[in-house]
């Protein structure tokens, strides 16, 4: 019992078998509105045993804490040898206790918001599913075991947000969704696949960690595989070119967007490249990219979030862009120490996942009171109508603004922090350090802006309660607001909790092997870890982003109405329409495709008819022959007479020649 | 003095009169006959080829086809009254089962008159005698 690997497979199983046992509800009707039950009792019992895990790790001795299960050949086929082992260090073990915590109370707010919907039963099961298949990715030893998991959360991605697979955009979102992680899993697949090959061929993520750092492979090969395993992490994690899937996903049910869409499966790429992180210090060029991206991605997200009328895109733009921001943190690993750069993204990971599923938690209260209208611009004033909800949402909406002593303001710190140092000690890419860092600031103020912006639109100014909502209109029921409370506790504590006063949090996640092992690699020789240090420069900057966002939003909102300058129109209207960034991949990739498949639709209706034809010729054959089998023995014999007859003939004449 | 061509010019007409018959008549009886005929063409044929060249091989062959006919014989008659229990026929025109399908069946301008039918034997009584009448049969 006292076994943390044990105690990890445990919470492993108790969603597996809350979703085998919702699964059962499903069929029997007359229990299917008890199916949140074991969904419930699962998370809550994963989440128990994440903690036991956690306090285990926590008090365990020595510089590098990691417990690995012992490895049961899952299958192999030459030197192809894939072990089904779990790992518990400290990073899985953060990572696991908050997907599991954040669950159970999302857990218990769905069975309120989405009491009575004819999928109940559905919903929990596929729901437990992905918790399961999650705790799978986060505790895997193995790359193939973490791609199991990683494809077990798209598949639960894919089904939750085609839940309402009735409405046509719910289903296209759904195929959307899957079909581009789906691209950026390609490329995943071939990082694991090159790494197996320049890692002397395991898949075991700590021999193959072992084995990079003692055998340093050709830097051109490894600076392709870490691209292609970013390549994964930007599907899934919805970063810059492959981000088009998550605001779409916004058609799935509130919980869901909280669950899944922000707090824990899109963390999968960020959680991938931190536990990577021995991998990429290895390779500058590819950790640039990462910075790159993630700065590239959170400036033109928090851009689009802007001007977007409906309060979840908003949320889910908001998402993209702060995902963004842990990959900027990750990216500056190997300029900076890379304990110090898993620990900021890692950090954001662990706040954003408390104010992020309260805020989209919040949002599902207000859609379930406004009859399931979701477009700020018909609701409005909702501050005396929902007082709870309205109290949550600020906490989580200062949190995501980064206000002072907030967790957002804590974990956003950290990533300035190891930016500006990275513009300081990386050594080739100084330049490409300092925009990102500029960037980072420039979203932090844009973050605070359109995150008021919604606030205020959503609870101030005059009441303003769509026709739909009906007798709706009212506060939410407390097996809804319970969970909205638990975690405005945490996104407003998390943060100064665990942090600030005694480096807890990255002084505990550094124990992980795979982060030592970085470190060793970054900056060989050194043998106490640089602690991340608070800057009262840089904290000025980010509050003062943060407030000069704020005050925007108040000065421009405060009355609950959309007012735009005349001046910004050109700019609004741009991020109203995301940029035309999906038309674009519309007339890029869809229609060229869509071309294609009608080229080869004719293409391969032309290849049909070429068989056909040459079907033709014996049928016509067996046409013209076939009369002569007309079942009558006189025609028969006459037959064999005439074919005698032919025979003796020519026989005669040759013979006689 | 008879020569080999005398007895080949025998051969050859029973085994053209054979031929034209099995070609021409449509009655199962009739045709076999024919077909019988023919094969007696033949052995004419091997026993003068056989007398022709002074050995026994010609007979040997001879005796033989007499004998595979004979079975042959029995077998077609058997098959012959097989037929006619299912169709109380034997013209070989009404079995074109055995043609392609989709063909339309040949249908004969000039079928061969059916058969009479035949009168039903009469219920003799346990004493062998036929009865004259009815009130005589019960009598018996």
């Amino acid at each position: 019992m006292s076994d943390p690997v044990r105690l990890a497979l445990y919470a492993l199983a108790c969603p597996l078998a809350a979703a085998l046992v919702a699964a059962l509800l499903c069929g029997v009707k007359s229990l299917r509105h008890l199916a949140h039950l074991p969904a419930i009792v699962g998370f809550g019992g994963a989440a128990v045993f994440a903690l036991m895990v956690l306090s285990q790790v926590l008090g365990a001795e020595g510089e590098s804490v990691s417990f690995v299960s012992p490895s049961v050949t899952w299958f192999s086929a030459g030197k192809f040898s894939v072990s089904a082992s779990i790992t518990v260090d400290p990073l899985s073990a953060v990572m696991l206790a908050t997907v599991t915590f954040v669950a159970t109370w999302i857990a218990i707010f769905s069975a309120g918001y989405m009491h009575g919907d004819d999928g109940f039963a559905r919903f929990f099961a596929v729901m437990s599913l992905f918790v399961f298949s999650m705790c799978v990715l986060v505790l895997a030893n193995n790359f193939l075991l973490l791609l199991a998991g990683w494809e077990g959360v798209g598949v639960c991605s894919y089904l939750l947000v085609g839940y309402y697979f009735a409405k046509p955009s719910a289903a296209a979102a759904a195929r959307k969704a899957f079909l581009v992680t789906r691209l950026g899993d390609v490329g995943f697949v071939l990082g694991i696949f090159l790494f197996w090959q320049i890692g002397g061929y395991h898949t075991d993520l700590d021999k193959l960690f072992d084995y990079l750092a003692k055998n340093p492979p050709n830097p051109g090969m490894l600076t392709a595989a870490c691209l292609l395993l970013f390549c994964g992490a930007v599907g899934k994690s919805a970063q810059l070119p492959l981000y088009v899937w998550l605001p779409d996903a916004m058609e799935g049910p509130t919980p869901v967007s909280a669950l899944i869409h922000a707090a824990t499966m899109v963390t999968a790429g960020v959680y991938l490249l931190a536990r990577c992180a021995s991998l990429f210090v290895m390779s500058p060029d590819a950790q640039a990219v990462v910075c790159l991206i993630g700065g590239l991605t959170a400036a033109l997200a928090g851009f689009i979030a802007v001007a977007q009328t409906d309060l979840k895109r908003v949320l889910a733009y908001s998402t993209v862009s702060q995902l963004g921001y842990m990959f900027m943190a990750l990216g500056t690993g190997g300029a900076v120490s890379p304990n110090l750069a898993v620990a900021a993204a890692i950090f954001h990971l662990f706040t954003h996942a408390f104010f992020k599923a309260l805020l989209f938690l919040g949002s599902g209260s207000v859609m379930h009171a406004m009859g399931n209208v979701i477009d700020m611009r018909k609701f409005g004033g909702l501050r005396k109508l929902m007082p709870v909800t309205h109290a949550t949402f600020l906490c989580g909406s200062a949190a995501l603004a980064g206000l002072p002593l907030l967790s957002g303001f804590w974990s956003k710190d950290q990533i300035l922090d190891v930016l500006f140092e990275a513009r300081a000690h990386g050594h080739h890419y100084k330049g490409l350090y300092l925009f990102v860092f500029a960037t980072a600031v420039l979203t932090a103020a844009l973050t605070a802006f359109y995150t008021f912006r919604a606030y205020f639109l959503t609870f101030w100014g005059e009441e303003k309660i769509p026709h739909e909502a009906g007798h709706h209109a009212h506060e939410s029921p407390w097996i809804m607001l319970g969970p909205l409370c638990v975690l405005a506790v945490g996104a407003v504590t998390a943060g100064i909790v665990v942090e600030p006063f005694n480096h807890g949090f990255s002084g505990f996640l550094a124990k992980s092997p795979s982060v030592r092992l970085a470190v060793a690699q970054a900056m060989p020789g050194t043998t106490d870890l640089p602690h991340p240090h608070f800057s009262w420069v840089l904290a000025g900057i980010g509050t003062a982003a943060a407030f000069a966002g704020l005050g925007l939003a108040y000065s421009m909102y405060r009355t609950g109405t959309e007012t735009v300058p005349p001046s910004l129109r050109a700019a609004w209207r741009l991020s109203l329409d995301k940029l035309y960034v999906d038309e674009l991949y519309a007339a890029l990739f869809v229609k060229p495709a869509e071309l294609l498949a009608v080229l080869s639709r004719y293409f391969d209706g032309f290849l049909d008819g070429f068989s056909r034809v040459i079907a033709a010729i014996p049928r016509a054959a067996g046409g013209v022959l076939r009369p002569l089998q007309n079942g009558l023995v006189q025609f028969y014999a006459l037959g064999m007479v005439m074919g005698l007859a032919v025979f003796l003939t020519v026989v005669v004449f040759r013979s006689g020649r | 003095m008879i020569s080999l061509e005398h007895y080949l010019a025998v051969g050859a007409v029973l085994f053209g009169i054979g031929l034209v018959g099995f070609l021409t008549r449509r009655n199962f009886i009739t045709m076999f006959l024919c077909a019988e005929m023919m094969l007696q063409g033949v052995v004419v044929n091997f026993l003068a080829f056989g007398r022709f060249h002074g050995h026994l091989g010609g007979q040997v062959f001879g005796l033989f086809i007499v004998t595979v006919a004979a079975c042959e014989a029995g077998l077609a008659l058997a098959l012959f009254l097989m037929l006619y229990r299912r169709g109380k026929s034997l013209d070989s025109g009404d079995w074109q089962g055995i043609r392609e399908d989709g063909l339309p069946p040949t249908v004969d301008l000039d079928p061969l008159a059916r058969p009479r039918p035949e009168p039903e034997d009469p219920h003799l009584p346990a004493a062998g005698a036929k009865p004259v009448s009815k009130e005589e049969a019960l009598r018996v």
